[in-house]
């Protein structure tokens, strides 16, 4: 009696489940979207896309893709959300550019998510567009349900003062504000996302000032609503390679890449 | 009279001993050039390493050993790493079943924000997660990217700090040291 049922499990079960296993092929789940066939995998928390690709097609496709100008290209980001907004849950205009080249006939698109014209850090949506137009999948980081202040307490001078007051040895390193913006930070909960509209600052010490150096410097993201410091970390330098023969040193502003 | 015994080089087991010892000692010291020291030296060998990627999987050195490892430190708000990803990726697809493996470090970022930078760039190679940044401050690295060239014997043979392959060339030429036609 016992072979028998572990022959039936065998003959029905073993299918079963790997017909489930099949579905899981992408490492995501099949959602059929208006008729295509789509692997997804979503945020726990967000409950937004992570990864969307394509089954069997592409999520766009782009004509004259090698006759579009950069400036066209960034155009794709809006369309490709306009197509897909009830999964994305975002609004096109929420997007910002962040970045777009061109490597090897291949694009590379990313923007920014916005809340009330404020960055959302870290926050991304981007794909590759292929040599004949197919955008085949996409990658996000998005918060559909971002909620944040869109105004300061706390004075810029004021939250400047707080930002400097957490590096130790401030003015021996001379450190120099070489980026600052306002962001929306989220911080993940277990089970919730704290949104903080933040005074988001990056200093340097003088000597990560040459190109070539690699002394790195912090990032410290103040409250703009209480003055608490919600962010304070060591800050990696971001290096190109080229350095002139001629060079001089630029002015700060003009040559660090602010960490958003 | 002990003493005497253990010294005796009439007594053939010392001998043997010794010659073992000898051994030993040659092999130790020729090792004890490339032992471990507290940040990456070219020509030393690599600290061990032990983080998981983004499909769970796990990777050491250990792992590694007998492959051409690019072992890779980055984060996805630095614009350099993200020029250099499609190239890097090309030449692991490529160099893949020939043994050069590509581990990209991500460093103190989430799982999200780095599974859907590799989307977006749609490269291949593991992607290991440094969330606190530790891995990253045992080599030493204070600027992005970085990588270390490893050899199969696990030898460091390149540390190369900042935009080094946004072109093919570099990566080309360097890979000419290993395989026969990259």
């Amino acid at each position: 009696m016992q072979k028998i049922i572990s022959t039936l499990l065998i003959i029905f079960i073993l299918p079963l489940s790997q017909g489930f296993s099949e579905t899981k092929k992408f490492g995501g789940e099949i959602v059929h979207f208006k008729g295509q066939k789509l692997s997804i995998q979503w945020d726990s928390l967000t409950h937004s896309p992570l990864v969307i690709r394509a089954v069997e097609s592409n999520l766009l496709e782009i004509k004259n893709i090698s006759k579009l100008s950069r400036k066209e290209i960034t155009y794709t980001g809006p369309v490709l959300v306009n197509k897909y907004k009830p999964l994305l849950q975002i609004e096109p205009d929420k997007l910002r550019l962040k970045g777009a080249e061109k490597i090897s006939d291949t694009w590379y698109v990313s923007y920014w998510q916005t809340f009330g014209g404020v960055i959302i850090y870290e926050s991304s949506l981007g794909y590759a567009i292929d040599s004949r137009g197919r955008i085949k999948s996409l990658g996000a980081l998005l918060y559909p349900k971002v909620q944040a202040p869109v105004n300061n307490k706390v004075s810029h001078q004021e939250a400047l003062k707080i930002g400097q007051a957490q590096i130790k040895d401030f003015k021996k390193l001379k450190c120099i504000l070489l980026a600052e913006s306002i962001l929306i930070y989220p911080i993940k909960k277990k089970n919730s996302i704290d949104y903080y509209r933040v005074y988001a600052f990056n200093f340097f010490p003088q000597e990560a000032l040459h190109p070539a150096s690699v002394v790195g410097g912090w990032a410290v993201f103040v409250d703009t609503q209480t003055g608490k410091v919600v962010l304070f970390e060591e800050l990696l330098k971001p290096l190109g390679c080229c350095i002139p023969e001629d060079w001089v040193p630029p002015k700060p502003e003009e040559m660090m890449k602010p960490k958003w | 009279m002990k003493r005497k015994i253990l010294y005796s080089s009439s007594n053939p087991l010392l001998k043997i001993l010794s010659i073992g010892l000898l051994f030993s000692l040659i092999i130790f010291s020729c090792k004890g050039e490339r032992e471990k020291s507290p940040l990456p030296k070219l020509g030393n060998f690599a600290i061990d390493f032990n983080c998981k990627d983004l499909q769970g999987e796990s990777w050491n050195l250990e792992k590694v050993k007998g492959k051409i490892v690019l072992l890779r430190f980055w984060a996805d708000w630095c614009p350099y790493c993200r020029y250099e990803m499609p190239i890097i990726d090309k030449y692991y697809r490529k160099l893949k079943k020939e043994g050069f493996l590509v581990l990209a470090v991500n460093v103190k970022q989430s799982a999200e924000v780095a599974l859907a930078f590799i989307t977006q760039t749609d490269v291949t190679f593991p992607v290991p997660l440094d969330s606190d940044g530790s891995l990253a401050k045992r080599y030493g690295v204070y600027a992005i990217p970085t990588n270390f060239l490893i050899d199969r014997e696990g030898v460091i043979r390149e540390i190369l700090i900042g935009e080094v392959f946004r072109e093919e060339k570099p990566l080309r030429d360097l890979l000419k040291n290993y395989f026969p036609s990259p």
